[in-house]
């Protein structure tokens, strides 16, 4: 009897401690959780009942049509152009940033002098209105009074027609998006690399790592895991998110040919008033971004190791 | 969450606090495009207050285009944050009368009795109307006409006093500027954004856009197969090079594009960018059909939200003043819009003196007898419409697709996008 | 890691650096030029990137003169700062039992968090509209604050970040008898330092530069946030006013350039004080 005894009591003071643990997660998570599903999920929820409607903005009644928008979705040309478009952009702009981002978060951390120069000019960027900012773009790739043209010029090449074009304006976008998002990355590497123990490195020196390279390779890249990994999941969201620059830019033109998921949703719901379309659309474009935010993490989560 | 119940207490504090003391009737007022509107709208609200010390102006955030204030209204229809008057883009009246949230102007026209003696024709008054119905007043107006460097105009072997008067004179020309090279452009045809330059050539052709119980598609008939194959020329023998809107505008005013058609709206506008670079003339729009053919009104018009019997009737005074004489010689000097009130364009009181002073004017005021309403699509894809219509010119201009196709997959887009009655 | 003298390797470096930032900065060096010329001087046929006529202080006149600029910049500050405030309140505590409390929902919570990053304030734009309007809340503070009080990439963030913290610090700290809550405030907080001036950064510039959101739920002038007051400079039909306009965007960055400025000192501070660069 008595053994018994002394072996549960400490179970119970585990599990009791256990459970008040558990208890004080779900205080200190409860605001958040509240606010969530507040901001988030209730309106989340409100957007896939009215994808099932046809309501338009100013209307005074809506009527419900089952799965009549989606059905539309299938056959809208647009709407697949838009994917595609946004399936582009995201693929160039996601990796360009991160590789971009990494290489000078590296450059700054090894330089010592103009630290906070070379940070701020790399940031700047991303802290910038991009309505001011579409300004000057759209002067920039100007296609005969423009700069860049000018330049091209200089050198012999004949500079194409930017945002003007319907071949190149979603790459001329992907720059500017490049441009915005380079700064961003390297402030979430800077943090990354700041936090890599020192003795690491000695150690890794000890252990024959002579090359800036090697260094790289056995040390900082894998420690960067967790950095890498946040890192990439925001970019490939923010990629997918565009719709600042095609607003204020190109308007999705010419013709479609820079029309991105946002911005189509922003067309169908807030200019042609056909909010029940649009909210179909916004299902539909958060489905996506589930499934491939899911994968993704899924794929680099097993890769990255925690201290 | 503390926090959160003072401000909302604050907010409420701050809200009671601003309700005047005494009774004074507060209009807030929405208007688009405040990049040159604002100073013409501070101006005439600061004259009608001075006039009306009852009544207060204040303004609501404005919206950057036409588009972006209807969507503001119909989004705040109803609520507590709808503005009492707004300015709509003369083509989406009909839009927002479909919705039910304008005021019938009707009535209170009748009650006026006599607009007619304060400027407001039976056809400037048709210019805000739906089927008959007031559902505004036209506050702006504006015409498509030729800007053009009279510099390059001469270079090229043309006589920068006496214009193009059609068509085929303009190509010529412009071509003939094309082969100056140095990387200037023939001309720029103001095709983006939606189809009111597409109508100019459409109406200058005598055509129109739907049939006239307005269930078929019209402007694929042969007036429209003519304005169409007239923009494939602007490209091929024009040098018409592909630009967006703000490109060309701005090549423009750097001096490398001989020919510009777009609204008289942006003449002051393009008077400042252009400053002393190169010698700006205007001129009328050429028109296809020099007899039959008609120019469409671009613009905006006042319309009254509000149901509240006190605010309305000051509604209706700020409308009759902004739409009125006083408003009219504020907004051409301003902009470059042509004059919606016949007595501000005479009287040398408001504006006699004006035109006779800028001549660049002048272009916009010609072409006002020959002014038809801005085509309004029916049903609730309007915008979807235009924005088709659009997207195919974009493909002959870029030449992806003939001039006969594009107009054709535009007809059958449209049909598709028309109500079904 | 820094050499001293000049290595061909810190050569290449630094050009690449420099080279780098000129790109990058080539933007707000056209800025800079352009609102200093006049309207007419802005389109030219010969890249000037001096004015030919010295119009900054028209130009910065006329920006300050279309809107009240004291208005703008003071609510731009109220509100991220309400923002940033609330959503480090409530990220913190989150995190930290995500991280490192057993927490049987940890999983759902998981998926909250995420689901939340994907979903961009475009998309539930109408709902939350709908909803503040209902409550007369528009046109306030609290519509401009609410919805991005709870700020999933926050929690994200500092969810990483404690991840990657020693147990052995907390465990040290319960040892001691402290509460959770005292762990939290006394041990948490202070070692978070650098997460949380990188999310400062993030969250001020994103809350600074919202057009979207702000244009939906405020239309009276003394709640206007800077990006409303850009929108004078607009005007769709003829043009815009591009000097003044990028005076204005001169006038509207700068505090965010300053704030960064400032932000970047405590970052390296931070990480001094903290035990972890060891």
């Amino acid at each position: 009897m008595a053994s018994i005894v002394a072996t549960s009591l400490p179970m119970q003071a585990a599990a009791a401690r256990e459970r008040n643990e558990a208890r004080t997660a779900l205080l200190f998570a409860l605001p958040a959780i509240i606010l969530i599903v507040l901001f988030i999920i209730v309106p989340i929820v409100a957007v896939v009942v009215l994808g099932f409607t046809d309501f338009q903005l100013g209307d005074k009644s809506l009527r419900f049509v089952a799965f009549e928008n989606y059905a539309h979705l299938l056959r809208d040309r647009a709407f697949v152009k838009s994917l595609w478009n946004t399936a582009t952009y995201t693929a160039i702009v996601a990796p360009v940033s991160i590789a971009l981002g990494l290489g000078v978060a590296l450059l700054i951390e090894s330089e010592g002098i103009g630290r906070s120069f070379f940070r701020t000019a790399y940031f700047l960027p991303v802290a910038s209105l991009i309505v001011a900012m579409a300004t000057v773009w759209q002067y920039l790739f100007h296609p005969t009074i423009g700069p860049i043209n000018a330049l091209l010029g200089e050198i012999g090449v004949h500079g194409p027609n930017w945002l003007g074009s319907s071949a190149t304006a979603l790459y001329s976008l992907s720059i500017i998006g490049v441009w915005q998002s380079v700064g961003f990355n390297m402030v979430l590497f800077l943090a990354g690399l700041t936090a890599i123990p020192r003795e690491l490195y000695a150690a890794a020196e000890v252990d024959g790592a002579k090359s800036a390279w090697d260094r790289f390779w056995l040390v900082t890249w894998p420690m960067l895991g967790p950095t890498t990994l946040f890192v990439t999941t925001i970019s490939i969201i923010n990629a997918v998110k565009v719709f600042d620059t095609v607003k204020a830019l190109t308007d999705g033109g010419p013709n479609h040919a820079s029309e991105v998921l946002l911005f189509t949703i922003y067309q169908e719901g807030f200019v042609y008033l056909r909010v029940g379309y649009a909210s179909a659309m916004t299902t539909v474009f958060l489905a996506i971004l589930v499934v491939l935010t899911f994968l993704q993490y899924r794929v680099q989560d097993r890769q990255v190791h925690y201290t | 969450m503390k926090h959160i119940t003072q401000i909302l207490a604050a907010a409420a504090i701050s809200m009671v606090v601003t309700v005047p003391a005494y009774a004074e009737t507060t209009l807030t007022v929405h208007y688009p495009m405040p990049g040159f509107f604002k100073n013409v709208m501070d101006t005439i609200s600061k004259k009608f207050m001075e006039e009306n010390p009852d009544i207060k102006i204040q303004f609501a955030a404005p919206s950057a285009t036409y588009e972006e204030g209807i969507q503001t209204i119909l989004r705040q229809a109803g609520t507590s944050e709808m503005p009492d008057v707004t300015f709509i883009g003369l083509n989406r009246l009909r839009m927002i009368d479909e919705r039910n949230v304008a005021v019938d102007l009707g009535p209170l026209v009748k009650k006026e009795g006599n607009m007619a003696e304060k400027g407001f024709s039976d056809t400037i008054l048709k210019l805000a109307q739906v089927k008959g119905k007031q559902v505004g007043l036209a506050f702006a107006t504006s015409n498509p006409i030729m800007y053009y460097n009279a510099d390059l105009v001469k270079a090229a072997g043309g006589n920068p006093d006496n214009p193009p008067k059609t068509w085929d004179e303009v190509i010529t020309l412009a071509g003939k500027i094309k082969a100056l090279g140095n990387g200037v452009d023939g001309m720029d045809f103001r095709w983006q954004g939606d189809d009111w330059m597409f109508s100019a050539l459409l109406f200058g052709a005598g055509g129109k856009m739907l049939n006239d119980d307005e269930s078929k598609v019209a402007f694929n008939g042969p007036e429209g197969q003519k304005a169409v194959e007239l923009i494939q020329r602007f490209v091929k023998e024009g040098g018409m090079p592909v630009f967006t809107k703000a490109a060309g505008e701005q090549a423009f005013a750097a001096g490398k594009v001989g020919f510009e058609f777009q609204t008289t709206g942006a003449l002051v506008n393009t008077i400042k960018n252009v400053g002393t670079k190169f010698d700006l003339r205007t001129a009328k729009l050429p028109l296809i059909d020099p007899v039959n053919g008609r120019l469409p009104t671009g613009g905006n018009a006042v319309v009254i939200l509000t149901h509240d019997p006190v605010k309305e009737e000051a509604a209706w005074k700020f409308a009759k003043f902004a739409a009125g004489p006083y408003g009219a010689s504020v907004v051409v000097p301003g902009t470059g819009y042509v004059p919606n009130n016949e007595l501000a364009a005479k009287s040398a009181e408001y504006l006699g003196d004006f035109y006779k002073k800028n001549p660049l004017f002048q272009a916009g005021l010609s072409q006002m007898s020959i002014m038809v309403p801005w085509y309004a699509f029916p049903g609730a894809n309007g915008v979807k419409v235009t924005q088709t219509i659009v997207d195919n010119l974009s493909r002959i201009v870029d030449g992806s697709a003939a001039p006969k196709e594009a107009l054709e997959d535009a007809a059958s887009d449209v049909e598709g996008l028309l109500p079904r009655s | 890691m820094t050499s001293t003298g000049f290595t061909p390797g810190r050569i290449l470096r630094l050009s690449l650096l420099i080279i780098g930032s000129l790109i990058f900065l080539a933007p707000y060096i056209f800025i800079i030029s352009t609102a200093g010329k006049a309207q007419d001087d802005i389109f030219t046929s010969a890249l000037k990137l001096i004015p030919t006529h010295f119009y900054y202080v028209e130009n910065i006149a006329k920006a300050l003169s279309k809107v009240s600029m004291g208005t703008l910049l003071f609510n731009g500050v109220l509100v991220c700062g309400l923002i940033f405030f609330f959503q480090v309140l409530i990220a913190i505590p989150c995190a930290y039992a995500m991280a490192k409390l057993k927490f049987p929902a940890a999983r759902m919570m998981m998926v909250l968090v995420m689901l939340g990053l994907l979903v961009p304030i475009h998309a539930t734009a109408l709902p939350l509209y709908v909803g503040f309007n209902s409550l007369s809340l528009l046109n306030s503070y609290t519509a401009l604050v609410a919805p991005f009080s709870i700020s999933v990439f926050a929690i994200f963030m500092f969810l990483q970040f404690f991840r990657s913290m020693p147990d052995d610090l907390i465990h040290a700290a319960r040892l001691d008898g402290m509460s959770e809550i005292g762990i939290v405030a006394r041990v948490i907080v202070p070692n978070a330092w650098p997460a949380v001036t990188a999310f400062a950064i993030f969250s001020v510039v994103a809350h600074w530069n919202d057009l979207y959101w702000p244009l939906i739920v405020i239309t009276k002038q003394e709640y206007f946030t800077p990006p409303l007051g850009l929108m004078y400079f607009r005007a769709a039909e003829a043009g815009d006013d591009y000097g003044a306009l990028m005076a204005a965007t001169l006038i509207i960055t700068l505090p965010l350039v300053a704030a960064f400025l400032l932000a970047q000192k405590r970052f390296v501070e931070g990480i001094t004080m903290t035990g972890l660069k060891g």
